[in-house]
């Protein structure tokens, strides 16, 4: 029951923590460019004004696919921070992108189709990278669930740091920030997927990007889970290099993005997969 | 705690350069850049019609442009604002008059504040979207008022005639 606590509590307050650390991450990257930046709470104002807009839906399911993908989102973390298995939490996470992708094409918009479309793309790049990691995972701790990892003798760090590498590599593709933000691109196609939504149905998905933010940095965290200043360590280290990466650097065009995953990061992770078979036998 | 006065603390803004020449659009991208900093506002410069609160608008209107200025208008959802941005927007500048302009977008879409200045200084623009977030709490408590009809509707040839209510209902706003 004691053990239970921990994860129901941090699984209802998932939304909470991911706008913190994202009112955060807005004043970080204000700081880094020598501005001062809003508020701390500034996310949870956005969330109140967008409450009180006129609702204007495109249509009817438009709208359901965008609270689909933010429950099924919720639902991925809610089986990682149980301790479930890595790979359906990766699985419930493509679930919920997927229908983020399905919303995006079911509109007439075009810079929805085309966000729709980049966001199949970046799946492609840093979903086979996620599963290659889990399945190192699976071959030093011997089983696929993420409560293992706090059992294993060692923080996964010293045992697959390459994997480490991986995730870093793929991160800003997750999290949709520079130099892979190709899926969102602001100043391109004004968000993508997200064009349509307003008012209150913008608000799942504005939500959906704080739990894609825990989740991202849980899975940071589970590299150094069985020391927990480590875990935080890791998670302070990531959140600064992938907010350093966004301000310093442009954006690339998908094919780059895919080529670099493709060709960089997947054979890093293959490559710890190999060390992890070879180390153990 | 009021959770409504947290509303005008995140205004998102739209910028739409309705043919002007590009100098105020400078400077409203001067707010954004670490001197002014609008974002310390909570200010955030969307691109998106449909999750904007205040159009910012620059240039004379060209009559190329004035269908897609009433288009981003009309995609707002409300409650909204529009601020004029510079001599061009607001009057139609050195502009006016001349075939392939309009006079100014009050022609075409109400204004609530204009900004005056060719091209309109950073200080200028931050006072004016200020203002305007005062005019977008007025028109939220507006909207949130709710309209009790006078008029009983009346039956005609079997028909319910709803046109003085409506006529009742447009007076009512903004008393």
């Amino acid at each position: 029951m004691n053990g239970l606590l921990v994860p129901v509590l941090l699984i209802l307050f998932a939304p909470l923590l991911g706008g913190l650390a994202y009112g955060f991450e807005r004043i970080i990257r204000a700081r880094m460019q020598r501005r001062t930046g809003p508020p701390l709470l500034q996310p949870f104002y956005d969330f109140l004004k967008l409450a009180d807009k006129r609702k204007m839906i495109v249509h009817s399911t438009h709208a359901f696919l965008g609270i689909m993908h933010f429950l099924s989102l919720w639902f991925a973390l809610a089986v990682l921070f149980l301790g479930g298995d890595l790979i359906l939490v990766i699985f419930l996470h493509l679930l919920s992108t997927s229908l983020l992708i399905l919303s995006g094409y079911s509109t007439r918009s075009i810079f929805s189709h085309l966000g729709a479309n980049r966001t199949a793309i970046s799946v492609l790049a840093y979903e086979p990278v996620l599963i290659l990691i889990a399945v190192s995972v699976f071959i030093l701790t011997g089983s696929f669930d993420s409560a293992s990892i706090f059992s294993y003798s060692q923080p996964l760090l010293f045992k697959m740091p390459l994997a480490f590498v991986a995730l870093l590599m793929i991160l800003p593709i997750k999290l949709k920030k520079s130099p892979f933000d190709v899926a969102e691109a602001h100043q391109e196609i004004t968000g993508g997927v997200e064009l349509e939504f307003s008012g209150i149905f913008f608000e799942a998905i504005y939500t959906a990007k704080w739990l894609d933010y825990v989740f991202c940095y849980t899975l940071v965290y589970l590299f150094g889970a069985n020391n927990p200043f480590m875990g935080l360590a890791l998670v302070i280290f990531a959140f600064l290099y992938v907010n350093a990466l966004d301000n310093s650097s442009a954006r690339v065009n998908y094919k780059q993005m895919l080529r670099f995953s493709l060709m960089v990061a997947l054979p890093v992770a293959f490559i710890n997969l190999l060390i992890t078979i070879l180390h153990l036998s | 705690m009021k959770l409504n006065s947290f509303r005008k603390k995140s205004p998102w803004i739209l910028h739409y350069n309705a043919g002007g020449c590009n100098g105020c659009d400078i400077e409203i991208l001067a707010c954004l850049a670490p001197k002014y900093d609008i974002e310390r506002f909570g200010m955030i410069n969307t691109g998106n019609p449909k999750q904007s609160d205040i159009l910012l608008v620059t240039g004379p209107v060209t009559k190329r442009s004035r269908e897609r200025l009433v288009e981003i208008y009309a995609q707002m959802p409300e409650p909204k604002v529009v601020v004029s941005c510079g001599s061009c927007a607001s009057t139609g500048g050195i502009f006016r008059g001349m075939y392939n302009c309009e006079g100014g977008i009050d022609q075409y879409i109400p204004v609530d504040v204009y900004v005056c200045g060719c091209g309109a200084r950073p200080e200028q623009i931050i006072d004016g979207v200020v203002q305007a977030l005062a005019i977008l709490e007025k028109k939220t408590k507006e909207l949130e008022q709710s309209v009790r009809l006078k008029k009983e509707p009346v039956m005609e040839g079997g028909q319910l005639n709803r046109r003085n209510i409506a006529g009742e209902i447009i007076k009512l706003p903004g008393q």
